[in-house]
C-alpha cells in the first residue's frame, strides 16, 4: 500500500488592505518582499517589520482600471504590471521610490498577464484581444519585437522558460501555445500547441528545468506536459525539428472548481494551486515515479485558505515552503508548508 | 485556417469565431410596424422569427443584417463571419453576377445588363504566376482570358492608377514638407494611406492622434474605381451603376475598403469597386472547375486610358523600390528633385531591428534632409505609432504595410505549396516582382493627359474628389457587457 506523507500548510499572516478582490501576489526575486494588485486599481508591496510583515508601499495613479497581475523583474528594480486599462506599466526603483516610467500600449483591451524573462530583456504580455507581444528592453525603452496571433481567444496567462527565451501562454481557447523566435527574421512563432485541456486554461509553471510544465484549467483538472526534444530516448517523434510537449499526467478529481492559478516551486518541486473553491493544495511526485508516465499525489489541501476563490498562489523563490496568496476575499496571505 | 485579414486588423478584434449576433454591440436600426403591446414572437421548426399579433395574425420578423459598412463604423468587432462577407464580397457573388449576366444576354435582355469590369493589381498577379508555374506576363493574359470567359466585359491592368498614387502622393509629400517648414503642425511623417489594413487599425485605435498623418491620396484600388466609374462608363456611354467593377487584390482588407462609405455614391448608389477578389479565391475558383491558370487561353487586356510610353508593350509593369508598390522609393526621389534640386539622389535602405523596418536618409552638404523609412507588419507599426506618440519620430515619410514584407505577402495571396516560410515565398514573388518592366509614373503620358482632360488640373474639385478620401476616428464604446476576467 501506498503511503503519502501529509504535509501542513499554516497560515502566518494576513494582509489587509487592498479594497475589493486581490488578483495576483508577485515575490521579489530575492524572496524579501511581496507585490500584490488588484481591483483597487492599486499595487501594495509589503515586506517583514521585525516578525511581522507590512505594506511598505502603495503604488497608485499608474492605472485607471483593475490591475491584473504584476511582475517583477529578475534584478527586482522593476515591477511591470498588466491592467484591464490595456496598458502595461514599469515601476522602476533606481531610487528609493518605486516611479513609473514606462507605459507600454498596444494592446486593443485587457492586459491579462505579464512575464519577464530571465534575462529581464524581454517582456511578455497577453490580452483579451487574443494576442501575445514580446517586448524588448534595451536602454530602459521598451520595443514590441513582436505580436502573436496564435490563440483564438483571449489570453489569460504567459509565462517563460526559467533558463532560455521560450515563452507559453494559457488560454480561453483551451490551449497552451509555445513560442520562440525565428532567427530568420527575428519574429515570433508558435512551435507547439498543447492540447488536452476540455476548458479555459487559467495558467501555467514551468518546473525549476523548464521541460516540464503544469498547467491548471477551468475543466478542474492540473496537467503535467513533458518536453521531448528532438533525438529523444523516449522515442517520441519530433516533426519540424522542435520539441514535442505531451500531456503525461492529469490530475483530476481533486478539485471542485475552476483552477485559477498554479504554482511550481523551483526549490522544492511542489506544485500549489489557487481554486475557486477557496482552497490551496499542494502537490508532490512520488519520489520512484517514471518521468515519461509520472504519479503526483496531494499532499495537503487547506480548506477555507480564503472565504472567496482563490486567484493567485506563488511559492517564495528563496525560502523554502513559503507560499503567499491572493483572494477575491481581498486578502493576501503567507503561508507555510512543512512536512 | 489561418486569417486572410492582415495582423493589424487581427488585433483590432477581427474575429472569425463569433458571429455578429452574439457579440455585436452595434445598435441597429431597425423598421418597427407600430406595434401595440401584446405581440408574441414564436420560432419556427426552420429557425424563422414569426410574430403573432393580439388577433393572432402571423408575420414574419425580418432578419437583422449587419454590413462590412456598418462593422467599419463600429468600434467593435469586425466580422469575417461568412455571412457578412458572402453578401457582398465573395467568389460566391462574383460568380452569381457573371450567372445572372449570362442569364440576361440569353433572354434578350442585354441592355439591363451590368458592364462587368475587371482590374488586376500586379501582387496577386504574381502570386497565381507561382502557384501556376507562369511567366507573369502570361499568366495575367490568361486571367484576363479567365475572367473574359466568365463574362468581364473588359479587363484592365493597374499601372494608370499605381502611378496615379504615386504622383499624387509625392506631390502631397513635397506640400506637406513646405508647410511643415513653415511651422504648419501635424504635416510630417507622412504616412502611406494605401494599405486598408493600417488604415482602419489607425482609425480604430488611434484615432485624431494619428490621422492627421495618413496621406490622404487614395490607394491604386480606390483611384482605379475613380477611373473606371468616372472616366471609362462615360467614355463608353455609361453611367457609373450600370457598371460592375471588380478589382484582383492580395489581401482581404481591400474588401473593407471597397466597402467605406466614402467610396459610396449615395445618389447613383454605387460604389467605386463592387467587389474585391483575392489570390486565393481565384485560386479556389479555378480548382473547383478542375482547371489550372496555364490550361485556359489568354486574353485580352486593354489599355483604355491611353498608352503610356513607346517601350512597354508589356502589360504587367512594376515599380523601383517594395513590392508594395514602390511607395518610399518614388517619394523620396520625387522629393530629392522637387525640394532639392537633385535629379540623381542615392537610395539606400538598412534594416533597423528587423528585415521589416528599413530606413534611408537623403544627405546634402552634411545635413540629413530627408528620413525616410519602410514600416512592414504589425509589431513594426507598433513601434512607429508609440515612437509617435512620445514625438520621438525622425522621419519624413513612412511607408507603412499592415503584413509583413508588405503586399507581396498580403493575407490572401496564395500560401507555399511545397511547406516552406511564407516569407521566403515572399522573397521569390520580390524577385518576380523586380524583374518586370517598370512603370516611370512621371513619364506616363496617360497620366499626364488625365489629369489635363479628365480632371482638369491638379488642384481641381474633381481631382480632389477622384484622387483624394479622408479619414475618420472611430470613437470607443465601453460596454460592461465586453469585459470578460
Amino acid at each position: 500500500m501506498l503511503i503519502i506523507t501529509m504535509g501542513t500548510l499554516e497560515l502566518k499572516q494576513i494582509l489587509t488592505g487592498h479594497k475589493g478582490r486581490v488578483w495576483n501576489v508577485c515575490w521579489h526575486p530575492k524572496g524579501t518582499s511581496i507585490a500584490s494588485c488588484g481591483e483597487d486599481k492599486t499595487i501594495r508591496i509589503w515586506a517583514p517589520e521585525g516578525s511581522k510583515w507590512a505594506m511598505k508601499t502603495i503604488l497608485t495613479e499608474g492605472h485607471t482600471r483593475t490591475v491584473r497581475e504584476v511582475a517583477w523583474s529578475p534584478c527586482g528594480s522593476h515591477i511591470a504590471s498588466a491592467s484591464f486599462d490595456a496598458t502595461t506599466a514599469i515601476w522602476d526603483k533606481s531610487s528609493s521610490e518605486f516611479e513609473c516610467n514606462a507605459t507600454l500600449e498596444g494592446h486593443e483591451n485587457e492586459v491579462k498577464s505579464v512575464s519577464w524573462s530571465k534575462s529581464g530583456q524581454l517582456l511578455a504580455t497577453c490580452s483579451r484581444d487574443k494576442s501575445v507581444w514580446v517586448w524588448e528592453v534595451t536602454d530602459g525603452e521598451y520595443e514590441c519585437a513582436a505580436v502573436i496571433n496564435a490563440h483564438t481567444q483571449d489570453v489569460k496567462k504567459v509565462r517563460w522558460h526559467p533558463q532560455e527565451d521560450i515563452l507559453a501562454s494559457a488560454s480561453y481557447d483551451d490551449t497552451v501555445k509555445i513560442f520562440k523566435e525565428d532567427l530568420a527574421d527575428s519574429d515570433w512563432s508558435c512551435i507547439a500547441t498543447l492540447s488536452s485541456h476540455t476548458s479555459t486554461v487559467w495558467s501555467l509553471s514551468f518546473n525549476s528545468t523548464g521541460d516540464r510544465l503544469a498547467t491548471c484549467s477551468d475543466d478542474q483538472t492540473v496537467k503535467i506536459w513533458q518536453e521531448y526534444k528532438p533525438g529523444n530516448n523516449a522515442g517520441v517523434p519530433t516533426p519540424n525539428n522542435e520539441s514535442v510537449w505531451k500531456c503525461v499526467c492529469t490530475l483530476s478529481g481533486y478539485h471542485t472548481r475552476t483552477i485559477y492559478d498554479i504554482d511550481w516551486c523551483k526549490i522544492t518541486g511542489l506544485i500549489a494551486t489557487a481554486c475557486g473553491d477557496d482552497i490551496i493544495r499542494i502537490f508532490r511526485e512520488e519520489d520512484d515515479s517514471d518521468p515519461n508516465q509520472p504519479s503526483f499525489n496531494m499532499v495537503c489541501a487547506a480548506d477555507d485558505a480564503h472565504t472567496q476563490d482563490v486567484n493567485s498562489v506563488q511559492w517564495n523563490p528563496a525560502v523554502p515552503g513559503q507560499l503567499a496568496s491572493a483572494s477575491d476575499d481581498g486578502q493576501v496571505k503567507i503561508w507555510f508548508y512543512s512536512e | 485556417m489561418a486569417s486572410r485579414f492582415s495582423g493589424a486588423l487581427q488585433i483590432t478584434d477581427l474575429d472569425d469565431f463569433i458571429t455578429p449576433s452574439q457579440e455585436c454591440i452595434k445598435p441597429i436600426q431597425i423598421q418597427k410596424s407600430k406595434s401595440k403591446t401584446g405581440a408574441k414572437i414564436k420560432i419556427q421548426e426552420d429557425g424563422a422569427y414569426v410574430e403573432l399579433n393580439e388577433r393572432g395574425a402571423s408575420q414574419k420578423l425580418e432578419k437583422v443584417e449587419i454590413t462590412l459598412a456598418d462593422c467599419l463604423a463600429c468600434s467593435g468587432c469586425i466580422t469575417s463571419a461568412e455571412s457578412v462577407l458572402v453578401s457582398q464580397q465573395s467568389q460566391e457573388e462574383l460568380l452569381r453576377v457573371f450567372e445572372e449576366k449570362k442569364t440576361k444576354e440569353q433572354n434578350g435582355q442585354s441592355e439591363d445588363c451590368k458592364y462587368i469590369v475587371v482590374s488586376l493589381s500586379v501582387q496577386p498577379v504574381l502570386s497565381l504566376a507561382e502557384r501556376y508555374d507562369l511567366e507573369p506576363e502570361e499568366a495575367a493574359l490568361k486571367l484576363a482570358g479567365y475572367f473574359q470567359q466568365l463574362g468581364a466585359d473588359i479587363v484592365l491592368e493597374m499601372t494608370i492608377a499605381d502611378d496615379f498614387a504615386l504622383i499624387q502622393s509625392a506631390k502631397e509629400f513635397v506640400e506637406r514638407y513646405k508647410s511643415a517648414e513653415d511651422g504648419v503642425k501635424n504635416q510630417l511623417p507622412m504616412l502611406a494611406s494605401s494599405c486598408p489594413g493600417w488604415v482602419c487599425y489607425a482609425e480604430k485605435t488611434h484615432g485624431n492622434f494619428i490621422l492627421p498623418y495618413i496621406s490622404v491620396t487614395k490607394s491604386p484600388q480606390q483611384i482605379m474605381g475613380s477611373l473606371v466609374k468616372y472616366h471609362l462608363a462615360e467614355s463608353k456611354g455609361l453611367s457609373p451603376e450600370q457598371v460592375y467593377h471588380v478589382t484582383l487584390m492580395p489581401c482581404y482588407d481591400k474588401k473593407l475598403e471597397a466597402s467605406r462609405e466614402d467610396f459610396y455614391n449615395d445618389l447613383r448608389q454605387t460604389r467605386d469597386v463592387d467587389c474585391v477578389i483575392t489570390s486565393i479565391e481565384v485560386e479556389q475558383m479555378l480548382s473547383s472547375q478542375g482547371t489550372s491558370l496555364g490550361e485556359l487561353e489568354i486574353g485580352v487586356i486593354e489599355k483604355p486610358f491611353g498608352s503610356y510610353t513607346e517601350q512597354s508593350d508589356k502589360y504587367l509593369l512594376g515599380h523601383h523600390g517594395s513590392g508594395s508598390g514602390g511607395y518610399a522609393d518614388f517619394i523620396f526621389h520625387y522629393a530629392a528633385q522637387h525640394l532639392f534640386q537633385e535629379p540623381n539622389a542615392k537610395l539606400e535602405f538598412r534594416n533597423l531591428r528587423n528585415p521589416d523596418f528599413q530606413e534611408a536618409i537623403f544627405e546634402k552638404d552634411g545635413k540629413i534632409l530627408l528620413r525616410f523609412a519602410i514600416a512592414n507588419g504589425f509589431r513594426n507599426i507598433q513601434n512607429l505609432v508609440q515612437k509617435l506618440k512620445r514625438g520621438k519620430s525622425v522621419y519624413h515619410y513612412v511607408e507603412v504595410m499592415a503584413c509583413p514584407s508588405g503586399c507581396l505577402n498580403g493575407g490572401a495571396q496564395i500560401r507555399p505549396q511545397d511547406g516552406s516560410q511564407s516569407r521566403e515565398l515572399a522573397q521569390r514573388l520580390e524577385m518576380k516582382y523586380h524583374k518586370l518592366p517598370k512603370s516611370k509614373s512621371e513619364e506616363n503620358s496617360a497620366v499626364t493627359n488625365l489629369y489635363k482632360v479628365w480632371l482638369g488640373g491638379e488642384h481641381t474639385d474633381k481631382s480632389i474628389a477622384y484622387l483624394q478620401t479622408q479619414y475618420h476616428e472611430i470613437e470607443k464604446m465601453n460596454t460592461a457587457l465586453a469585459i470578460k476576467w
